[in-house]
């Protein structure tokens, strides 16, 4: 899978859990802050990640990340193990 | 004479309840079941034997030794700590004889040399080869074997122990605008307690005590038999049905009906709780309510040890573990497990079963924060309280996540494939 795709898949898993616009999401956005993500839906931003990306990420840390680039490289992270 | 109080391999038909507890803590009526069963005790020193992940927390718990062999060099008395003493006991010591209730050992006496012939180390191995090699005796003793057996036999405890500690009247503060309704005979406020205007105290089809330093807040009303705990407090306008139980430093308001609070939990705001167990710190927001019977008046079935479990009875709410939280609007179905650690947040028909530290979103399970982050909320929830949380009781939690690891995986799995 390479960058691109993997940006377009982060985004439109954004777009179904916090109802944004892909095209209104931004590498820079800010889960929080910008995309208005409540605490519960980041739980439900990793869950999806998770099933979108068929992975397995530790919670803690990805929680931790604060904006759609980091996840991007969180996952990437995943991707290549 | 040596006593040995021990929890055996059933202690996980008791889960969630008794993740972070030996079974003998779970309370019922006044107090615990081991506080019950020191009372009849004779003299002697009690050693008490539970679990291996428990050991060390129920050293700092108790005052008493924990899984150690001493009981060896001695006599000794057994018993089992799910024996729910609901009834004047005098115990037979005569003679060496295990008594059994439904198959189980309630209690007996070993000889010194009995207890070195059959002790193998194993608790489980040590109760088979007594029941068979040792003389014994059937009887009808109560032993817990289910979370909704303390729950069956709240009622009948709370009435037994009022009369047993036989204290009576009003000694605390109770306002000219409260009433007793009923002869104040079956009432008991401590001295340090409170009772303010407009609070009826029901005491017509059972007694009502009210421990130390409880507070009771306007327009409530308490039927009894009902126990309320040191420095609970009652919030305004509750309604506290008959047959409920809470421990010290419970916050309880809205509807409770039939139900254990074990300590330290609130249920701050309306809502109705019915026939159910709540463990210690549990939060339940506001209007969580729970069904305890089924529309079709058949028996509550209970998702427990990864089986549907019949109960055997028509009336079963919810059992729910230490430390878990409740979204606003919760509603529980009738005879559901809730683990400990969860966080549950409303959703239109939620599942019966919720495994230890999951989180229920958006009608998904999942992981969650994992157990640092929990057990971070757990400090502060304990603090806020003025109770810390011992390292050996950070120990347990983490062994349970461990040990509830993998159901924990299928569920979210499960949930994953549903939602597709």
């Amino acid at each position: 899978m390479n960058d691109v795709e993997i940006i377009e898949r982060v985004k439109k898993v954004i777009s179904e859990v916090l109802g944004v616009d892909t095209d209104k999401i931004r590498l820079e956005d800010r889960f929080v802050e910008d995309l208005g993500a409540e605490s519960v839906q980041s739980l439900e931003l990793v869950a999806a990640f998770e099933e979108e990306f068929g992975i397995e990420m530790d919670e803690e840390k990805a929680l931790e990340v604060k904006t759609v680039a980091k996840a991007v490289d969180f996952i990437k992270e995943y991707l290549k193990k | 004479m040596k006593i040995l109080i021990y929890e055996d391999e059933n202690w996980i038909n008791l889960t969630p309840i008794s993740y972070l507890k030996a079974v003998f803590e779970l309370r019922c009526g006044f107090n615990s079941i081991l506080e019950k069963i020191i009372s009849i005790l004779p003299e002697g020193e009690v050693i008490l034997w539970v679990r291996d992940y428990l050991k060390e927390l129920c050293k700092e718990k108790f005052n008493y030794k924990v899984n150690e062999e001493d009981f060896l060099k001695d006599d000794v008395l057994i018993v089992n700590g799910r024996w729910l003493i609901d009834r004047r006991v005098e115990l037979n010591l005569k003679e060496e004889r295990v008594y059994l209730s439904n198959g189980e050992i309630v209690y007996g006496l070993l000889k010194k040399e009995s207890v070195n012939k059959y002790w193998n180390g194993n608790i489980n191995d040590f109760l088979k080869i007594l029941i068979s090699n040792v003389k014994k005796e059937d009887t009808d003793f109560t032993i817990i074997r289910f979370p909704w057996n303390l729950v069956h036999h709240n009622s009948k405890l709370i009435k037994f122990e009022f009369n047993k500690i036989n204290k009576r009247g009003i000694s605390g503060k109770f306002s000219e605008k409260a009433c007793v309704y009923g002869s104040e005979k079956d009432v008991f406020v401590a001295q340090t307690a409170e009772v303010y205007p407009f609070v009826v105290i029901d005491a017509s089809e059972g007694p009502v005590y009210i421990d130390e330093g409880v507070k009771i807040f306007p327009f409530s009303v308490i039927i009894g038999p009902s126990y309320i705990g040191e420095k609970t407090q009652i919030m305004p306008g509750a309604k506290i049905r008959e047959g409920n139980s809470f421990g010290p430093v419970c916050r309880i308001g809205g509807e409770v009906e039939e139900s254990i609070f074990h300590s330290y939990s609130n249920k701050y705001h309306d809502g109705f709780i019915g026939h159910s167990y709540v463990g210690e710190f549990v939060n339940l927001g506001a209007l969580t309510t729970n069904s305890d019977l089924k529309n079709d008046y058949s028996n509550v079935s209970v998702y427990l040890n990864g089986k549907p479990t019949d109960t055997g009875e028509l009336k079963v709410g919810s059992f729910i573990g230490d430390h878990t939280k409740t979204s606003i609007g919760t509603f529980f179905n009738t005879g559901t497990i809730v683990g400990i650690m969860c966080n549950i947040t409303a959703d239109n028909i939620l599942p019966k079963y919720f495994p230890s530290f999951v989180w229920f979103v958006s009608g998904k399970f999942m992981k969650g924060y994992g157990v640092d982050y929990s057990l971070k909320t757990a400090k502060i929830a304990m603090e806020r309280r003025n109770r810390i949380l011992l390292s050996s009781e950070e120990t347990v939690i983490r062994k349970v996540y461990e040990m509830t690891e993998a159901e924990r995986k299928i569920h979210i799995e499960k949930s994953r494939k549903i939602s597709k």
